[in-house]
């Protein structure tokens, strides 16, 4: 306990120069604006900004962008409350209270709770990381190859079968984002997969180059074909503040949305769909009964309170699976997997002792980053508000330069620009067809990590599969990732055939 | 699979779905015919460079046919509603697609800064053409040629001067 208290206060420490904390503050900045902006997310936001890692030292460039993907989230909450269109699935339960309060004149009041929210879960969920971070790094180092590779299996599996809609569409992205990650040098034998004799291919398909492409570039496109008529209008903006009966509704809401969404970040489970629309059941359910006719109706603040901070939790909390098993579970989290990578530094159990000095900085600033962001996103709200009235003509066309310094500036070949075109046009035709995304990234950044542990995960065991079952750890965990897969399946079964019974 | 057609969304074309469909297959043959080159040799490791690929084929195979199988049965399941009915704006999509891959054929000649800056222009153009603005003067082009550098000189500036990233310029200068 002494030990972690000592070694976060080496963190506070070296997140304190005054270098760093302009780079936390730049990236709180940042990820604030491109949460508001429509169109991009935190995601792109660090893909596009990875080949900063070939200049900016590990420590400096890590916390930028853990700022940037605390930032969006707050920004994208300003988003999902003035504009009438849901932006990311992660604001889209805020959307729903949030919009409603807004049209009632309760705008300051919705982003009040909703950025004092994010600040309390967003902390709670910090000390959590901070308190069982290491803990999990101590337990997992005793993990071997057909542990961590079952892991990364669960991971693939909730990541692709479990969220989204369609089990087949997930799937198909999952191994489409497989698929990309072959391309390359096997890392085992040093045998070329998939590069059709283009040197380019050679080292594999940057990271940069699919999110980019599948986010950036692929919204664009799906903006100029479907959305030139789609007309949005903006909430008006009333004063940020909250009443003693919106706080006394807002703070059991946030404990409540801290207390479920912390969880689901811990677990390999990726995705905040679940917590938030979780929380959101919840705050209805325990609403008191004048309150909860505002539900859908004039919006009531406890419905983005708890959605609000259960999504700010388990985001924070995702890091704890990324920074001690080096699984990560949304694309954000896979792009920040991408960027340790791009260091050499592969997270896992000995991310703590090897690069203890860089952990500790990073939890450190999410502590600093937090404290930021309330300040850059109460009194300043109006600043950030007018990025929504940027044009959609300069607005995308804007974006696109933003893809190319990313897509470009991270290997100088135009030949990516073209992959980069390429890929844009398959995120469309995804988004078009309704498949996820984040399973493609996901796939693509763990699937060779995942190849890697299976081969030596059956060297050990001589050659023989066998080895998933003789291990205890290995087997409890494949009979979760058969459950994950089962179970969600089992239920909607008995509910159809209760249905039809009745 | 045991999930059901909701029953009274509006069915989207089909065909289209058909063809994704038929596209996933494509992908997975030819990932089949290019792990039909790749050795096997495992080592001790009992699955060797080529188990994976051989994987990811036929999954993607299996995964398109079930989706031609929805197609053809209803159509995808579970489809989000899209935005309203439009026909797609092809000519916005022109537009833009040209601009990118302008970007791609002309950076390294033209250099960063303006080469950005023309997509920008005809990526603004297809949008503002998707969105019905017709008056398409000259006023317009000249407005987005001008914000598409005051976009574009910044971003080189700030990475080839203060990060010491490479992007290509038109002179060795660094500053255009």
């Amino acid at each position: 306990m002494m030990d972690i208290w000592n070694q976060l206060l080496q963190g506070f420490a070296t997140a304190g120069t005054p270098v760093n904390l302009m780079w936390a503050f730049v990236g709180c900045a940042m990820g604030t604006a491109v949460g508001v902006l429509p169109g991009i997310g935190p995601a792109t936001a660090v893909a596009m900004l990875l080949p900063i890692t070939a200049k900016v030292d590990a420590t400096a460039s890590m916390i930028f962008f853990a700022g940037i993907y605390y930032g969006a989230m707050y920004g994208g909450s300003t988003t999902s409350i003035l504009l009438n269109t849901p932006g990311e699935t992660a604001s889209m339960v805020t959307a729903m209270e949030g919009n409603k309060m807004a049209k009632s004149g309760r705008a300051g009041a919705a982003l009040a709770t909703a950025a004092i929210g994010s600040f309390v879960a967003g902390s709670i969920a910090t000390v959590l990381v901070t308190l069982f971070a290491p803990v999990v790094a101590e337990f997992a180092v005793k993990l071997g190859p057909p542990e961590y590779f079952v892991l990364m299996l669960l991971a693939f599996t909730t990541v692709s079968a479990v969220l989204g809609q369609s089990t087949v569409r997930g799937l198909t992205a999952l191994f489409v984002g497989l698929a990309i990650g072959l391309v390359g040098l096997d890392q085992i034998t040093g045998q070329a997969r998939y590069t059709g004799g283009v040197p380019e291919l050679m080292d594999g398909i940057e990271i940069v180059l699919v999110a980019v492409g599948l986010f950036a570039v692929a919204e664009a496109l799906h903006a100029v074909l479907f959305e030139g008529k789609v007309v949005e209008s903006e909430n008006s903006m009333s004063r940020v503040s909250m009443s003693r009966s919106d706080w006394r509704r807002s703070v059991p809401a946030w404990l409540r949305g801290a207390a479920i969404g912390a969880p689901f970040g811990c677990i390999p489970a990726g995705g905040t769909e679940i917590p938030t629309f979780l929380s959101y059941a919840a705050e209805k359910k325990l609403a008191k009964p004048e309150h909860r006719a505002e539900f859908g109706t004039t919006g009531a603040i406890e419905g983005v309170a708890g959605p609000e901070a259960a999504n700010n939790a388990t985001v924070t909390a995702a890091l704890i699976p990324l920074l001690t098993l080096g699984i990560p579970v949304s694309n954000t989290t896979a792009i920040l997997l991408g960027a340790f990578q791009n260091y050499g530094i592969q997270p896992g159990p000995q991310l703590f002792s090897s690069s203890a000095a860089l952990v500790w900085a990073l939890i450190a600033s999410l502590y600093i980053g937090n404290v930021m962001l309330l300040v850059l996103n109460l009194p300043l709200v109006g600043l950030w508000v007018k990025l929504l009235k940027v044009p959609k003509p300069q607005l995308y066309a804007g974006i696109l330069i933003f893809a190319t310094v990313g897509a470009y500036g991270m290997r100088q070949s135009a030949f990516d620009l073209f992959l980069l075109y390429a890929i844009g046009v398959l995120g469309l035709v995804m988004r078009r067809f309704n498949f996820p995304t984040a399973p493609v990234v996901v796939g693509m950044i763990l699937g060779p990590l995942a190849e890697a542990q299976l081969r030596n995960a059956i060297s050990i065991g001589e050659g023989s599969a066998m080895v998933f079952l003789q291990r205890p750890m290995a087997l409890t965990l494949l009979l979760v990732v058969v459950g994950v897969l089962v179970l969600p399946k089992l239920i909607k079964w008995m509910q159809h055939n209760k249905v039809s019974a009745a | 699979m045991s999930e059901s057609p909701t029953g009274d969304d509006p069915r989207l074309p089909s065909l289209l779905q058909g063809l994704v469909g038929l596209g996933v297959i494509a992908i997975g043959i030819g990932l089949a015919v290019g792990a039909l080159g790749i050795p096997s040799a495992a080592g001790y490791a009992g699955v060797g460079p080529n188990f994976l690929p051989w994987l990811v084929a036929i999954a993607l195979m299996l995964c398109g046919g079930v989706m031609v199988h929805q197609a053809r049965t209803g159509g995808f399941r579970h489809m989000e509603e899209g935005p309203p009915g439009e026909a797609p704006y092809w000519s916005g999509f022109i537009w833009m697609s040209a601009g990118l891959l302008l970007n791609a054929a002309l950076i390294t000649t033209i250099g960063f800064v303006f080469s950005c800056a023309l997509c920008f222009v005809l990526a603004a153009r297809g949008m503002r053409n998707a969105e019905g603005q017709s008056q398409a003067g000259l006023g317009v082009w000249l407005k987005d040629g001008i914000t598409g550098l005051l976009i574009a000189a910044p971003v080189y500036w700030m990475f080839t001067q203060f990060l010491a990233i490479n992007l290509p310029g038109l002179t060795q200068s660094g500053w255009l």
